[in-house]
């Protein structure tokens, strides 16, 4: 867990110049964790084509028919 | 005629369109229950009395002199002070944006103005928008009518505040994971979310480029569908808006339900959940089922995608907007404000792109499931019976709060990655005489759908006619 904290606050620093702010967000950057986590639980379980795609245009097509 | 203050929107623009009250009447209602209520609620951020009896006066000379007017004239409102009017203050609730005066006007505020309604302040709000619960370093914590200790729900704290206190006939609030329905459910009071792009963003401070919408916090339904029929449509400003038909949402607000197919969301929505709110919410199921609504339990497929996705969208989007000010204004944030936007700044742009390339057809194999089954997902606004500010407080350090904080949201922000329209009407109180909300959510563009079985059900019940006990005090 220390070395993926201290991962992320050089990456943050590195990348974008932020230092983090207060203790609190060096907790919420430590549960990073588990986003990563939950993206690998989806891996596999999705079974989309790669064809280009649309928010919008699935809005439009699966909107309320008057 | 109810006391002025206590009209809803529909009912007050109706009684200055009658002649039966004037704008100026109106106006001075709700500034008496303003000076009555809000120096212990603290729902605003700045006033304007001098310009909004200015703006009475010249409704009520419109009226006098016969000339044609809007379906909102004459009404006084404020609304969430986040919505661009050129030099007025727009603090967003933050410090860094306290001297903040932009020079053009939000398209929203535009339309409400062209419909006659006009602003007498700007209203309480989470800093930059950014928490579920009302809580504001800078402005001081936005306190619930209903109890004070208690949660406004955020982060449209002083938008739902000041209408359940009756010195506000509607308030714009914004939505980006549940910003308008929480309020609206912690309040008692009633606020929609329309379909993502329904409504026009331009001038109004940006979250999330992905979930933000702008939408209405009413007493009813129907104040909901007037103010959406005035805010909806294109607009050539926002690019990013549908052009897309605005129905007419009030008249589709008839009482009959049937053939209406209402699924309860099984899927997570009532893990955890409270027995009074899941009480509540399926003695209102019954009362939909009365009006004709056939009522059954659904399971919701992709929820796990949906959570991980939408996650991943806001937690970028919003530190890619405050980055500058994060590197050279750090101290000015709140600490959980700071602390929630950090660690957004590391998740890798793969991960962003996969949450934005699956949207649209993680949306269409939703819809194609669920709305096949239900037109309307029904669920707790907020699961949970309402929390103290204290409780919730996670500047203070409490382990406890940033758990209970985030919970607050977890029935609302799935609507937001999937971009469906939801409301939120007041369904009953929990034991310590807080209110509990329903949530009703639909296809996208449908609106009129939603507000129809909220209205529907407003019709056989009172929750969002009674009165707070602030204003008893």
């Amino acid at each position: 867990m220390d070395d993926f904290l201290a991962e992320i606050e050089a990456t943050i620093a590195r990348w974008h110049g932020v230092a983090a702010p207060n203790e609190p967000a060096r907790r919420m950057a430590a549960d990073l964790l588990e986003t990563v986590r939950a993206y690998a639980a989806l891996r596999g379980t999705l079974r989309f084509e790669d064809e280009p795609s649309s928010f919008e245009a699935a809005l439009r097509a699966t909107m309320e028919q008057s | 005629m109810a006391g002025l203050p206590d009209l809803s929107l529909v009912e007050a623009a109706d009684a200055v369109r009658s002649g039966e009250a004037t704008s100026a009447e109106l106006l001075a209602a709700c500034w008496a229950n303003l000076e009555r209520a809000n120096p212990s609620l603290n729902a605003t951020i700045w006033l304007d009395r001098e310009a909004a009896e200015a703006a009475a006066q010249a409704a009520d000379e419109a009226v006098r002199a016969k000339r044609p007017f809007g379906k909102l004239h004459g009404v006084p409102m404020a609304h969430k002070d986040m919505y661009y009017q050129a030099g007025r203050p727009c603090t967003c609730g933050s410090r860094i944006r306290a001297d903040f005066r932009p020079d053009y006007t939000a398209t929203v505020i535009e339309r409400l103005q062209v419909a006659g309604a006009y602003v007498w302040g700007g209203l309480n709000m989470a800093e930059f928008a950014q928490n579920p619960t009302g809580h504001n370093r800078q402005f001081g914590d936005c306190h619930n009518p209903w109890g004070l200790p208690y949660i406004t729900g955020g982060s449209s704290s002083g938008s739902g505040a000041s209408v359940a206190a009756r010195f506000n006939f509607a308030a714009l609030g914004s939505d980006t994971g549940g910003s308008i329905r929480l309020p609206a459910s912690a309040c008692g009071v009633t606020g929609i979310k329309p379909t993502q792009t329904r409504v026009s963003r331009y001038g109004a401070m940006p979250l999330s480029f992905s979930h933000d919408n702008v939408g209405p916090l009413c007493r009813t339904a129907r104040d909901c569908a007037r103010v959406l029929s005035v805010i909806a449509g294109h607009d050539p400003r926002d690019p990013t808006s549908a052009d897309v038909p605005v129905p007419d949402y009030e008249a589709a607000l008839d009482g009959d339900l049937r053939g209406c197919r209402i699924g309860l969301a099984e899927t997570s929505f009532l893990d955890d959940a409270d027995a009074p709110v899941v009480e509540a919410v399926n003695r209102a199921l019954a009362v939909l089922a009365a009006r004709g609504a056939t009522v059954s339990r659904i399971r919701l497929p992709l929820m796990d995608a949906v959570s991980a996705y939408g996650g991943i969208v806001s937690r970028c989007e919003g530190p890619t907007i405050h980055a500058q000010w994060l590197r050279e204004r750090a101290a000015d944030y709140a600490v959980h404000l700071s602390a929630r936007m950090y660690p957004g700044l590391a998740i890798p742009a793969a991960y962003y792109i996969e949450a934005l390339s699956r949207r649209g057809p993680i949306l269409r194999a939703f819809a194609d499931d669920v709305f096949a089954r239900v037109d309307l997902i029904a669920s707790p606004t907020i699961r949970t019976c309402l929390p103290t500010l204290a409780e919730t407080d996670v500047d203070s350090g409490s382990p406890q709060a940033a758990p209970r904080f985030l919970a607050i949201s977890a029935n609302t922000r799935p609507f937001n990655y999937l971009g469906l329209p939801a409301v939120s009407v007041p369904c009953g109180f929990d034991p310590n005489g807080l209110p509990i909300g329903l949530q009703l959510a639909g296809r996208p563009f449908a609106e009129a759908r939603v507000l129809k079985a909220a209205d529907a059900y407003q019709r056989d019940t009172d929750w969002h006619a009674r009165q707070p006990p602030i204003l008893a005090a």
